[in-house]
């Protein structure tokens, strides 16, 4: 194997066209943030059942995702696979990319964005809102001084160290994130503790579907030469990964479906929840999961860049949609304060809460993928990160 | 707590440059409408010039989060003395003939307090049920009430008791 | 009890005269309205102690269907009756509610106001980021509304369901009661009332007296001799929250 040689992306047409493209749609993103903080949040689907709406759905996914990007970083630091290095700094980059596209999408998802600053000064550390504002902050720090070490030749021999906590750091963040619902005793959707690796092995997937989407599209866009053998390995990962989903998915319903007090929750969620329903059978599980599966591991589409794109778009699919049901729909289906009772109030007690995104929750939630997909494409600019070519030769250790 | 009150500084300090020609003296300072009660403020009025704020976010931390209730620097306090209610002819009609707002538009200073907080108070305010002459009269029998309401309980409970329950 | 139990609080406060007159022709009224445990003769200088747990004890015997007297009482008290006219219905505050139920198994129903349990333990309080959900040292559960940022995480986290997100502008705020766009709010057991020894609203409005209020950590107060006296439970008793409302009868 070769030494490998990074260089900068051109600073070409391309690359301000993609940069206006995006821009165009965090601009949406702004505007509609303006629109729903200046009227207040009225003006969005949301209600006082539906606390967290559409913009947490990405957010979460975001912040999910970024975790999961830096796998391709640690698999090479951590657990040695040669393969992988010259693929670190994109996952790293990708990795605080996605996680600062998710935060923005949290933050100005807030009633007060303009009290951050409370947030930042005062800590509630029984919170686990508080915890991940440090796990966030930290992994964003981590991350870069990992990329510094990867990036400066000098340092490069402190790289497993640094990417060993930085490993360690992204699992206890995913731990965190998940935990934010696994611990939550009011929701029957929520309450399980199985959140939390559940959320890790999602963020391995989710990562590594966008992962693949940008490394696929930066080589195709600045021409540079990819094989078939870093292409083959990654794709054989994600269905290993989608598949790790949905085992923990099959557990989780297992484990709720023996439960007869879990019950109601879970016709909810797998006969009659309507567009939950729909969303988790067709959305998280045919096309989320079992179609990918399929595409990734038939000889037919398996070695098409084109089908295993496709692929990749559909994890995220599913992955938003699972967040969806999950988020959205643990938060319709009506806590159970009165067990054994009927219950009827004018608070919606006892019924299906009713929740439709509206255009500006989508846009803002899109454009923290825009967000983080800016950060990367600055990033590949002016840091030396990608490989100039990932060509069989330059990665396969069986190549001639 | 620090790097918050830095934030809080800037519109402030940006605010003091610019109207500087105004405080140098040319007289056009804002019209700050005058108190509708009292002959004083609870503290003279360059100290409330320089530190209302200190007192009232003092104020503030230790009556919602202690329930230490009086009243020198409490906000609807100040309201009482600075603004008339509602109704009232003295009653600001808008912003600029508001005691607060007046000087923090002058001043370029944005707060967020009336966001939240009423920014008149109620005639209503008057008739508080402490000060009222037949609840003093009341108050003042709080001695026995004690007895009384056992004896309440004690009917009220065997009103239940019998009563289709359970 | 005469009809003058049905005489409403407000009316007393504003005329002295019929008060006096209220006094001896039933005493049983202003007793309840003005017990040793709704007087805490806290000087304003001193903070909320824990030597008091305000608490309430909901009877759901009394509480008559279709009766939503104590939801009126706090609404105009506090102001969140009518004050948002751009958010729909699922979207506009509510700090206390009717609460209609039936026994799935038997059909016995029952019918009570939930609002906020004030938890001995409250999760709001735990998920908070930034501590704006705080438990007062005498039990009361607030938000403190200058440190919201509006994340909403209390609400996911509250079991019963007693938060409300303000989803737009506010005018025409009470003044002893500040609320405003983009904060989570929720009953505060009338804290401005509690404070200057009064009782909350919807104990002083209910027209059966199914709300009693009162200090739980004193033996000798109205609310702790009926808990001792008769059975009660607390919602969701299993989660272990300890809260300062509980309930008879179901």
């Amino acid at each position: 194997m070769k030494k490998t040689l990074y260089t900068q992306i051109e600073g070409g047409k391309g690359f301000w066209a993609l940069l206006a493209g995006f821009g165009v749609v965090i601009l949406a993103g702004l505007a509609s943030m303006y629109y729903m903080e200046h009227n207040g949040h009225w003006v969005t689907g949301m209600n006082n059942s539906v606390v967290w709406g559409t913009p947490h759905v990405f957010a979460i996914f975001l912040i999910v995702a970024a975790s999961g990007a830096l796998n391709v970083a640690s698999i090479g630091s951590v657990f040695g696979k040669k393969m992988y290095k010259p693929l670190a700094p994109l996952s790293g980059i990708l990795a605080v990319a996605l996680l600062v596209g998710g935060l923005a999408v949290l933050v100005l998802d807030l009633g007060r964005p303009d009290r951050l600053i409370v947030a930042m000064t005062n800590y509630n550390f029984k919170s686990i809102f508080a915890w991940n504002i440090i796990l966030y902050t930290g992994f964003m720090a981590i991350v870069a001084i990992y990329l510094w070490m990867m990036l400066e030749k000098r340092f490069n021999k402190y790289s497993t160290s640094v990417g060993t906590f930085a490993f360690v750091w992204r699992l206890l963040l995913t731990t965190g994130t998940g935990s934010i619902f696994g611990f939550l005793v009011a929701r029957e959707a929520y309450d399980a503790a199985l959140m939390a690796p559940m959320f890790v092995v999602m963020s391995f997937s989710f990562g590594l579907a966008i992962f693949m989407l940008v490394l696929f599209a930066s080589y195709r866009m600045t021409g540079r030469p990819l094989g078939d053998y870093v292409v083959r390995r990654l794709k054989n990962l994600l269905g290993v990964f989608v598949a790790g989903v949905l085992y923990f998915v099959l557990v989780y319903h297992l484990a709720n479906l023996y439960a007869t007090e879990h019950h109601g929750v879970e016709s909810f969620i797998l006969t009659s929840g309507g567009i939950y329903t729909m969303l988790f059978w067709v959305g998280q599980i045919l096309l989320g999961s079992l179609v990918p599966l399929a595409i990734l591991y038939n000889p037919a589409t398996g070695n098409s860049r084109g089908w295993i794109s496709i692929a990749s778009v559909l994890v995220i699919f599913g992955g938003l949609s699972q967040l969806y049901v999950l988020l959205i729909g643990g938060q319709a289906y009506p806590m159970k304060t009165f067990p054994g009772y009927e219950v009827t109030s004018s608070f919606g007690d006892g019924m299906i809460a009713s929740y439709s995104p509206t255009l500006p929750e989508v846009l803002l939630g899109i454009s923290g993928f825009a967000i983080a997909l800016v950060a990367v494409t600055i990033a590949v600019r002016h840091l030396r990160a990608l490989p100039a070519s990932l060509a069989d030769g330059e990665t396969d250790p069986h190549a001639a | 707590m620090r790097i918050s009150k830095l934030l809080q500084m800037v519109p402030a300090a940006l605010a003091l440059t610019l109207s500087a020609p105004a405080l140098a003296g040319d007289g056009a300072g804002p019209e700050v409408p005058k108190a509708i009660k009292g002959e004083e403020c609870v503290e003279p009025t360059s100290d409330m010039r320089r530190n209302h704020m200190e007192y009232l976010k003092h104020h503030r931390d230790e009556a919602l989060r202690e329930g230490i209730r009086t009243k020198q620097y409490s906000l609807k306090q100040c309201l009482e003395c600075h603004v008339a209610p509602e109704g009232d002819p003295q009653a600001p009609q808008d912003s600029s003939e508001h005691f607060c707002m007046a000087c923090h538009e002058y001043a370029g200073v944005t707060i967020d307090c009336f966001q939240c907080h009423a920014t008149q108070p109620k005639e209503t305010a008057s008739f508080h049920p402490l000060v009222t002459p037949g609840m003093k009269a009341i108050k003042d029998q709080a001695g026995r009430s004690g007895e009384l309401l056992n004896q309440f309980a004690e009917s009220h409970a065997s009103k239940t008791r019998t009563g289709a329950i359970q | 009890m005469s009809e003058d139990t049905n005489l409403k609080r407000r009316e007393f406060i504003g005329n002295g005269a019929k008060l006096a007159a209220g006094l001896t022709i039933a005493p049983g009224v202003v007793v309840y309205g003005l017990s040793e445990a709704s007087v805490p003769d806290r000087p304003a200088e001193e903070p909320a102690s824990s030597e008091r747990r305000w608490g309430m004890l909901v009877d759901s015997n009394k509480c008559a269907t279709g009766c939503d007297k104590c939801v009126t009482a706090c609404g105009e008290e506090n102001g969140w009756d009518d004050s948002e006219p751009n958010s729909s219905p699922e979207q506009k505050a509510q700090w206390i509610r009717k609460v209609e139920l039936r026994h799935k198994g038997t059909g016995k129903s029952h019918s009570l106001p939930m609002m906020c349990q004030h938890c001995e333990n409250p999760p709001c309080v735990d998920v908070c980021p930034t501590n704006a959900s705080m438990k007062r040292a005498d039990g009361i559960v607030l938000v403190d509304r200058h440190r919201c940022i509006g994340c909403r995480y209390c609400m996911m986290a509250c079991p019963y369901k007693a938060r409300s997100f303000i989803h737009e502008t506010l005018t025409d705020q009470e003044p002893h009661m500040p609320r405003g766009k983009g904060t989570v709010e929720s009953c505060t057991m009338c804290v401005h009332r509690v404070d200057e020894g009064r009782e909350p609203a919807c104990v002083e409005e209910c027209p059966e007296q199914a709300i009693l209020f009162g200090d739980l950590n004193d033996p000798d107060s109205a609310i702790a001799q009926a808990l001792t006296r008769y059975d009660s439970t607390a919602v969701r008793e299993d989660l272990g929250l300890n809260p300062g409302v509980r309930y008879r009868g179901i």
